[in-house]
């Protein structure tokens, strides 16, 4: 086929020169010439391709795209979309780019490590090197090379030994302008029997036609628990790329909980390593599509490295107009993996008759002494009910929305963090406002 | 309060068209109780739900007003603000929304449609709490999901409790009192006597004479193949129960 398609012609030396976000460290630089020659090397994926099946990214290729700035004042705007009525730490980015004025890490312990990627180059280069250049399999997950090619900012979060961190990390990517492309990079470590609660979210303040793409690794070490949290709240017409890495050492716990609200194309690729015996790891999901076009596809894969790993990972969707999801799950059970327990599911809730689900639980087993179970389901919702609540008075909207969030509500009522919880469900319920 | 004018209301089922109300005529005065009897797929329940306003039916034929309104041309929640309630022949269970929180959604919709402030939580409790006893329900029914593992007795006292809150001008039982027992049965029959008085109509749809001992009705009517095909006093029950339907059913066609 024609593969000038393949390649971003925006791709080009000018604009990779033009990113000069790390200029001050040229090891960095380096890695980002090496990362670009990768990508391109590789090309965009194309649907003939199994895991890029369902998801056309041609229009890609002839976009174009501009160097991010922080360019307007949101001191205001961006109130709103703090955690409410719970303290936090807060990073926020502005199209990518880390703002101070607008964070607040006065609640940060001593110890604990929590800034941007250019603080922690300065401040913290022998850790954060350890973990940056990672070299990633390019042909499975060519946008995480794509991310560290042009890489913009991001965070660098450590929680030493012994320390819990039960006051939320919220880190807050607001964007505001148009055709930018960020590429955001985060890094969680949460060392020895430390634990930590993350909502990563991504939102739109006027920002139009712009592609995030962003990578987050998250790092368990030996007992530690992360309870990490994402919100995609992008703006209608945007593009939102994300791979979420998630390493886990034994008898640590990993949850992630992702809500898929915004974008005109999602796509969220999630990735567990469960490398070590005794690892908990629950992967959730909730996508709401509510616009013609809309499409959001999850690719979540779990790993049984060693045993006795327990691993659930359950993802809800609610579709309306003609919108299109995607799912496609799978758990890896290794041979050495014995004693694995292992749930998934899929369920799909259409609102129109002209959405779509392509879902794909899959599970792939070569170990003998393993608990599997998976459920998918595409549902319409349930006329009877709708017809009970109105039927007392309850009016439309409102019983539709009561019946999605009672939908949603045992992957979202699983969050521990009850501001999150609020936080998410504040979102999810702004979905039904309209009309 | 309730007229229903040569109502016909048809399903469409498998392409074909099926007629199941075919001329129902009704008329329930303010402070009535009237009873409906009739043979199963006679159409009662279906009755009961054109009146609530349920999708899935042409209405091909007639009119029904309700408080001067053409009933037919409102929305379920409408209707039931305007005070027209019906317990359900087989109540629905809804996993993940919780009873309480729908007993506070669903007065306080009816109120807004009624351009009252929402009850106050307090207020709401209180009321809540001596009417779930009022129909033999423990409060842990309050935090469980609408009808979710109910037993069937408990979904139609679950009923009740939702008549009682709702304190609707007409409600419409629909075999309420089937699968109940003698306890139950007189606790259904204590809320809805509770409620009686001049405004407030009742329509009962039972299979049962039984039930009319403790609510006794003011007419009784008896359907057959979507009609009404006689009605009387409270004496036409006991006769039905002693003789079963055969005898007006053939003298009617
Ligand atoms: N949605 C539907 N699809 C097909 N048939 C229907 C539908 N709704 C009602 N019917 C049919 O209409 C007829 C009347 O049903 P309805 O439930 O009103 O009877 P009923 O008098 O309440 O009976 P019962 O005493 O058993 O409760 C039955 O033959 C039933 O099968
Ligand atoms: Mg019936």
């Amino acid at each position: 086929m024609n593969a000038a398609l393949e390649t971003p012609h925006w791709l080009n030396e000018s604009f990779i020169h033009s990113r000069d976000f790390f200029d001050q460290c040229p090891e960095v630089r380096d890695f980002q010439k090496k990362q670009r020659d990768l990508f391109l090397a590789r090309g965009l994926p194309t649907k003939r391709e199994e895991l890029w099946k369902y998801t056309d990214l041609r229009f890609l290729s002839n976009r174009t795209f501009v160097k991010p700035s922080i360019t307007m004042d949101v001191v205001q705007t961006i109130q709103a979309k703090h955690i409410q009525n719970s303290a936090s730490v807060r990073l926020v980015f502005v199209n990518g780019l880390f703002s101070e004025k607008l964070s607040d890490v006065s609640l940060l312990p001593e110890d604990v490590i929590c800034c941007d990627l250019k603080t922690a180059f300065k401040n913290h280069a022998e850790k954060i090197k350890k973990f940056i250049f990672e070299n990633v399999d390019t042909n499975r997950f060519p946008f995480a090379t794509l991310n560290a090619a042009l890489m913009t900012d991001g965070i660098f979060l450590y929680i030493p030994k012994h320390t819990t961190m039960n006051v939320p990390i919220h880190i807050l990517f607001a964007n505001t302008e148009k055709n930018i492309l960020t590429a955001s990079r985060n890094i969680i470590v949460a060392d020895e029997n430390a634990q930590a609660t993350i909502l990563e979210e991504h939102c739109e303040l006027g920002g139009r036609d712009y592609f995030t793409n962003v990578v987050t690794d998250i790092y368990a070490q030996p007992n530690s628990r992360i309870y990490y949290h994402k919100i995609q709240k992008e703006s209608l017409d945007a593009t939102h790329i994300a791979e979420i890495f998630v390493n886990q050492k034994h008898d640590s716990l990993v949850e992630t909980y992702s809500l898929a609200l915004g974008a005109q194309l999602g796509r969220e690729d999630v990735w567990v390593n469960l490398n070590e015996h005794h690892t908990e790891s629950s992967i959730n999901g909730f996508y709401y599509l509510s616009e013609n076009n809309q499409h959001i596809d999850n690719h979540a894969q779990v790993n049984h490295i060693a045993p006795l790993g327990t691993s659930k990972m359950v993802y809800k969707g609610v579709l309306e107009k003609k919108s299109r999801a995607v799912f496609n799950g799978k758990i890896y059970v290794y041979t050495n993996a014995q004693k694995t327990v292992s749930r998934q599911a899929n369920y799909n809730l259409m609102l129109s008759p002209d959405a779509e689900v392509d879902t794909k639980p899959e599970f792939e087993i070569y170990a003998d002494d393993v608990k599997c179970s998976h459920g998918d389901t595409v549902g319409q919702l349930d006329a009877e009910a709708l017809f009970f609540l109105r039927s007392r008075g309850i009016e439309k909207k409102i019983a539709l929305q009561m019946l999605t969030r009672a939908f949603a509500a045992d992957v979202l009522n699983s969050i521990k963090n009850p501001a999150i919880l609020a936080h998410m469900n504040h979102l999810l319920n702004e979905m039904f406002s309209d009309d | 309060m309730l007229s229903i004018e040569n109502l016909h209301a048809s399903i469409q089922d498998d392409q074909k068209t099926k007629a199941i109300l075919r001329g129902i005529n009704l008329i329930v005065k303010p402070g009535e109780v009237h009873a409906i009897m009739g043979p199963n797929g006679s159409g009662k329940s279906t009755l009961a739900n054109v009146l609530a306003g349920r999708d899935g039916y042409d209405i091909t034929e007639g009119n029904v007003h309700f408080e001067g309104v053409d009933l037919l041309a409102i929305t379920p929640e409408e209707r039931a603000a305007l005070g027209l309630f019906l317990a359900f022949q087989y109540p629905v269970e809804i996993p993940g929304v919780n009873n309480m929180y729908f007993l506070k959604a669903a007065l306080n919709g009816l109120r807004k449609h009624r351009h009252l402030e929402p009850l106050d939580a307090m207020d709401f409790l209180k009321t809540i709490r001596s009417k779930i006893k009022e129909v033999g329900l423990d409060e842990t029914f309050l935090n469980r999901a609408v009808n979710e593992g109910f037993s069937g007795g408990e979904k139609k006292r679950n009923e009740i409790l939702q008549m009682l809150m709702l304190e609707p001008k007409l409600a419409i039982l629909d075999e309420t009192d089937s699968g109940l027992d003698i306890d139950a049965l007189q606790m259904v029959a204590k809320g809805v006597n509770s409620l009686r008085n001049a405004e407030r109509s009742i329509i009962l749809v039972t299979h049962y004479q039984r039930l009319l001992d403790y609510i006794v009705p003011d007419v009784v009517h008896v359907m057959a193949n979507g009609q009404i095909i006689k009605s009387g006093d409270k004496s036409l029950a006991l006769e039905l129960e002693a003789k079963g339907y055969g005898w007006i059913e053939g003298s009617s066609s």
